[in-house]
């Protein structure tokens, strides 16, 4: 080039081995923008390190609980005082003639131990334990009617304020102006500790059992709500997929292009984007106010969750069928098959695994869904009973795992708080396993075509 | 229960449809192949027996409740209304009686005739109820009483009616598709026929989820502004619900806080996101994409509940220990606009950067090459190429996460405070129309009163502003996607 | 290799100047035992060739023959590509373009690169062709900047047909003026070497004449070397033509000589339409 009219920077026959000032400036300015992309991603996985590791290190300790082993007296006098065992005549005790029988027990077996202590009535022993523990003593005794007047060793809850010393969440400090425990007890449990009686040890209620009222923390599990969600994915599942498919195979396989396909599809994208909270409202006002369904069951929560997941299924599902070569119907078609045989026989087994996984995924979503939920009554205290069967499983008020868990978030007492980051590691476990579930699906059955 | 006797038999009736059609074209046939599978006959017979029978009783059972119902509150007219009630509250009383004494007849408490017989003069109508287990507010009078016998009375007609047609409906359908039946009829394309308009019914599906949301939404709404005026719905400053009555329900606190958060939330989001999406789609080479795409979209397949408790319980906390008062004094309490925002912007990381990354993969390679070409470095490339050609669909993915953003529930409900007030201060607590509308609506308000409807109300300004970014963006983000195939 | 008149252990710094028969022109870019790999496959297999300055020199060869993955060496469009490998060497006026101090960067702008498709960005016709000169800081200000797009248009004579709508979208003119266009572009930086990747494959007839012509009128200042398929179009462009043949650079030598009296067996079959 011998074009000398342009006098620029980096011109003419410079060396190429050597970067002059400007290509060093625009080096830099690269770096520094890959740095930023960098810093971009850091940034993400920072905030993902910091999320997982709040979830875990505050929610472990929920499946940690504080037990006490007491070594109960079953009084005759005071459990059967007929003493003809009949279950009938046992049930006329209720938990107020217990609670004597276990804080004697407690009382006598800090005294036993030696353990120097300024209480002197059996009754300041009800701080350490659970307001649970009479009724666990009760169900036990009217189960086994044979052993009373036995002494019966009972693993029993500690109190959620002796559970928290435990876990370092009560401290002497924060409980100066509390009303259920005081410093002395919390000597206590140091002892009882040291003795062997009081431990920390797994504690599957709060996997399996059932919501607890406010003042009963160390009491309250996951379990019967757990049992809702599983109800509501199998409406789900029974009507998404179904529909979802039905819908599916349509649009890609036989809709006419015409004004009902187009408003049918942009209906479907822009039902995808609706906040889940207007489903809700759906909910509400559908299925409760107008079809008179019953509030709070999990019925109603799964047809809500359906028509909130069904976009998703349907467009994953359309994906799939998209994804099947033309050369497969064609094949079909060209043997003497009609367009729905071709369909049903060849494309649709072949999508198969595309729209499970999509499926999958949407079920996922569903499950972690809260908002609507709680338009249609299915928080509150609500998860106290498994239901009966079926029927009820479906139609008796019931919470939702995602539910649940913000009932306890809600909560004054801050031994919920803790339930609630445990409860939502057994939430993400599901939703690990079922998105684990998809991949393997994915990668197991994927076709390059 | 009926319902599920009248479904079990039409059902039966359409499986015995199944193989008297099938056995019909195998003797009609003798010896020529008929027209199409014998599969095909018996489909024909069982679709026809099914699906008008199913279809009448779905209809006939959302129906029926509605015309009762109209029918009956015509009849208890206007002066069965007590001082201070309205008519839905003395419906709900007559439904309940009747259901009252359907469930006392059931459980053989009162004799079916003795049930109809009934006299709110003679009788304590209330306490026999409650032994059958239904609990009755007031005294029932006899007004109510006669409405519910009424509406017993109509439903057991309907029921009867319903049973009658349906069961014929079957029966016809069945009898039609059987006496179609010969070698020469086409069934195939008679059953594909019917499956293609069941097809057609579920993706229809979607449309009458569409006008189930428009229909709940705009009915509540016009309800609430016939007892609250539309004027300061929209023109009031103030948010101060009191359930008493006399309550202020100005939308603009609301909307103030909804868009404050969701700005913040975007702050956060777009250049994260954005940078992100860039340097996956540009830079990464195939093991960092293979490993940082999944985990950043681990963060989008997380709960919102889970960033709500997040917000509330880690981020809060965290910044009240900074700016609260031993830090910078600006803040007072763990739930404030920047809590929610940030935690929201975290939640919308992944959301715009798999948009983006989409439309930047969508950028032909023919334009880097060309820049490449010219001797740009890559960040050139980016910048003055790459992102210029996306800017309309990266415009799209920003609106349909602001879009998000603003639908988002849990997180605001844990994260933002419940206080409405319109102020400039980040630190500050307020409260969003996604958060509103659920603790108007589970609160114990009566469902008639102006505190719960408003919630209607705002539903329907989510909804029509959410769809509006919707319809816009994913206009955008088509328009782009076709310049480009 | 004979036909390629290249002697392996020819030092390649200071080669002394071949006399060919045509004239005495400078050697521009000198390859030697170039290797390239994409992943597991050997796509180029020890090809060395001198490309002369002020030459059109044409690549032919049958479609997968690695003609493309060469041209592509030569400004190093191949580092985009994740999986490709280069061994050999490659030098430009006795530079190493693989030279680890080589910014790739540099080279590109040195050695200039017109694409199959036409590519112009979706600006306007203006800033597709100021694009080059501002990324390297060529223009002190505006006025300079105007001089050099119009210069680079002239020179890809398509000045004349957009010098009324500059700031129109270049990607609203028709496919040949966007070659044209491109080329306009590439050459606004003040390249060395021009490099076409069949330029003319989607253009029609008369577009493809139009861009011949211009390729022709380039040579003045510049080194081109062009990929095409048609054995025609090379015939009327090129001074020098190579023939490739899976991955081997079969015969190298004047284009009039290779068109008329191929030495490899090869070439003959291909250029009879025998192979190809």
């Amino acid at each position: 080039m011998s074009d000398a009219t342009y006098s620029g920077a980096g011109k003419g026959r410079s060396s190429l081995t050597t970067a002059d000032a400007r290509t060093a400036k625009r080096n830099a300015a690269e770096k520094r923008f890959r740095f930023y992309g960098l810093a971009a991603i850091g940034a993400g996985m920072f905030f993902l390190v910091v999320l997982l590791t709040a979830i875990v290190s505050n929610g472990i300790g929920a499946f940690q609980q504080t037990f006490i082993e007491v070594p109960v007296y079953l009084d005759e006098q005071a459990l059967d005082p007929n003493g003809n065992r009949d279950p009938a005549d046992m049930r006329k005790v209720s938990t107020f003639g217990y609670n004597p029988l276990i804080q004697t027990a407690l009382y006598q077996q800090v005294r036993d131990a030696g353990i120097e202590t300024s209480y002197e009535d059996a009754g300041d022993m009800k701080a350490l334990l659970s307001a649970s523990a009479a009724a666990e003593v009760r169900d036990w005794v009217l189960e086994n009617p044979g052993r009373i007047g036995d002494t019966v060793t009972f693993e029993l809850l500690a109190s959620s304020r002796v559970d928290g010393y435990l876990k370092d969440r009560v401290s002497r400090d924060s409980i100066v102006n509390d009303r259920n425990i005081d410093a002395g007890h919390l000597d206590l449990v140091d002892a009882l500790q040291a003795d062997g009686a009081l431990h920390k040890s797994f504690n599957p209620g709060f996997i399996f059992g059932s919501d607890a009222s406010e003042s009963r923390a160390e009491q309250a599990g996951l379990g019967v709500s757990m049992l809702g969600s599983l109800f509501m994915m199998l409406v789900v599942l029974v009507l998404a997929l179904p529909i979802g498919v039905a819908a599916s195979i349509y649009l890609e396989e036989f809709a006419p292009k015409n004004r009902i396909t187009d408003i049918i599809e942009v209906n479907i994208s822009n039902l995808a984007a609706v906040p889940s909270i207007v489903f809700g409202i759906l909910g509400l006002a559908a299925f409760i106010q107008f079809a008179h369904l019953p509030q709070s069951a999990p019925l109603v929560g799964g047809l809500v969750l359906t028509l909130m997941t069904l976009p998703t299924i349907i467009i994953s599902t359309r994906a799939s069928l998209k994804a099947v070569p033309p050369s497969i119907r064609d094949a079909a078609l060209g043997v003497g098959a009609s367009k729905m045989q071709a369909t049903f026989h060849h494309v649709l087994p072949l999508a198969m695994p595309g729209i499970l996984t999509g499926t999958i995924i949407g079920l996922a979503q569903a499950l972690g869904e809260t908002a609507p939920l709680l338009l249609i009554g299915m928080v509150g205290y609500i998860a106290t009973n498994y239901p009966d069967g079926i029927v009820s499983g479906f139609m008796a008020p019931n919470s939702a795992m995602p539910a649940q868990i913000y009932e306890w978030a809600k909560r004054a007492d801050p031994a919920y708080y803790e339930r609630a980051w445990g409860g939502i590691i057994i939430l993400l476990v599901f939703l690990l396993i079922m998105n684990v579930i998809a991949v393997v699906l994915r990668r197991k059955f994927e076709r390059r075509w | 229960m009926p319902v599920t006797w009248l479904f079990l038999i039409v059902l039966a009736i359409a499986l015995a449809g199944y193989f008297a059609g099938r056995a019909r074209v195998a003797s009609a046939s003798g010896g020529d192949r008929p027209h199409s599978l014998p599969n095909y006959y018996g489909w024909n017979v069982a679709l026809k027996a099914l699906v008008p029978a199913l279809l009448v009783l779905a209809v006939w059972l959302v129906a029926q409740p509605f015309v009762v119902s109209t029918t009956v509150s015509a009849q208890l007219g206007e002066g069965a209304v007590p001082e201070g009630s309205t008519i839905g509250l003395v419906m709900s009383d007559v439904r309940r009686v009747a259901d009252g004494l359907d469930a006392a007849v059931e459980q053989g408490l009162m004799s079916a005739s003795e049930a109809s017989g009934l006299d709110a003069a003679t009788s304590n109508v209330r306490d026999r109820l409650a032994e059958a287990g239904a609990a009755i507010g007031g005294s029932v009078s006899p007004e109510v009483l006669a409405a519910a016998q009424t509406w017993r009375a109509m439903t057991a007609t309907g029921t009867l009616m319903m049973t009658a047609v349906v069961l014929a409906l079957a029966i016809g359908g069945a009898a039609w598709g059987w006496l179609q039946t010969s070698a020469e009829f086409r069934a195939r394309n008679s059953v594909e026929g019917a499956i293609r308009i069941i097809l057609l019914g579920a993706a229809c599906i979607a449309i009458l989820t569409t006008l189930g949301i428009v229909l709940s939404l705009i009915g509540n709404t016009i309800q609430f502004f016939r007892i609250y005026p539309a004027s300061e719905f929209f023109g009031s400053l103030t948010w101060s619900p009191s359930f008493g009555g006399g309550s202020q329900l100005g939308i603009w606190p609301l909307l103030w806080g909804t868009l404050y958060i969701s700005f913040i939330a975007l702050l956060v989001a777009v250049p994260i996101g954005l940078f992100a999406a860039v340097y996956l789609s540009e830079y990464a080479g195939p093991k960092m994409r293979a490993w940082a795409k999944p985990l950043l979209e681990v963060l989008a397949g997380i709960p919102t509940i889970v960033y709500g408790l997040f917000a509330l319980l880690t981020v809060g906390p965290l910044l009240l220990s900074v700016f609260g008062r031993d830090g910078l004094g600006w803040m007072q309490a763990g739930t404030a606009v920047m809590t929610a925002g940030l935690v929201m912007g975290i939640m919308l990381i992944p959301f715009v950067s798999s948009l983006s990354d989409d439309i930047i993969n969508a950028v032909p390679q023919s334009l880097r090459d060309g820049s490449y070409g010219l001797g740009a470095t890559k960040s050139e490339t980016i910048k003055q190429v790459i992102l210029p050609a996306a800017l309309p669909g990266i415009v799209g993915a920003v609106l349909l996460a602001a879009s998000r953003a603003i639908g988002e529930t849990m997180i605001v409900v844990l994260g933002a405070g419940a206080a409405a007030r319109l102020s400039l201060n980040p630190f500050d607590a307020m409260t969003t129309v996604t958060a509103k509308i659920v603790s108007q609506l589970t609160g114990d308000a009566d469902f008639a009163s102006p505190e719960a409807l408003v919630a209607f109300a705002l539903g329907m300004t989510l909804f029509v502003m959410t769809l509006g970014l919707n319809v816009f963006a994913l206009y955008i983000v088509r328009k782009y996607r076709e310049q480009y195939d | 290799m004979d036909a390629t008149n290249i002697k392996r252990d020819d030092p390649m710094y200071d080669a002394p100047l071949r006399k060919t028969e045509l004239d005495v022109q400078q050697n521009k870019i000198a390859a030697r035992d170039v290797q390239v790999y994409y992943g597991d496959t050997h796509a180029i297999k020890d090809v060395s060739v001198d490309i002369l300055d002020k030459t059109v020199t044409a690549f032919i060869g049958p479609s997968g023959c690695g003609k493309s993955t060469f041209l592509r060496t030569l400004n190093r469009m191949n580092d985009t590509i994740d999986i490709c490998r280069v061994e050999g060497q490659i030098s430009i006026d006795g530079d190493d373009i693989y030279d680890k101090r080589v910014d790739p960067v540099q080279l590109r702008a040195k050695v200039g690169m017109v694409f199959q498709k036409p590519n112009p960005f979706p600006k306007s016709i203006y800033d597709n062709v100021a694009y080059g000169p501002r990324i390297h800081g060529l223009a002190r200000n505006k006025a300079e900047l105007d001089e050099i797009v119009e210069k680079a248009l002239r020179r890809g004579a398509i000045w004349n047909e957009v010098k009324d709508r500059l700031h129109a979208p270049g990607t609203g003119l028709s496919g040949g003026q966007q070659q044209r266009l491109c080329i306009a572009r590439a050459v606004a930086t003040e390249p060395e070497v021009l490099l076409m990747d069949e330029p003319c494959s989607a253009l029609d007839p008369i577009a493809t004449a139009q861009v011949e012509e211009l390729i022709d009128e380039l040579r003045q200042d510049y080194s081109v070397v062009i990929v095409t398929h048609s054995m025609q179009q090379a015939a009327r462009v090129s001074q020098k033509t190579a023939f490739f043949h899976l991955g081997n650079l079969v015969e190298y030598g004047e284009t009039s000589q290779i068109f008329t009296n191929p030495v490899d067996p090869r070439t003959e079959s291909y250029i009879t339409g025998r192979i190809g």
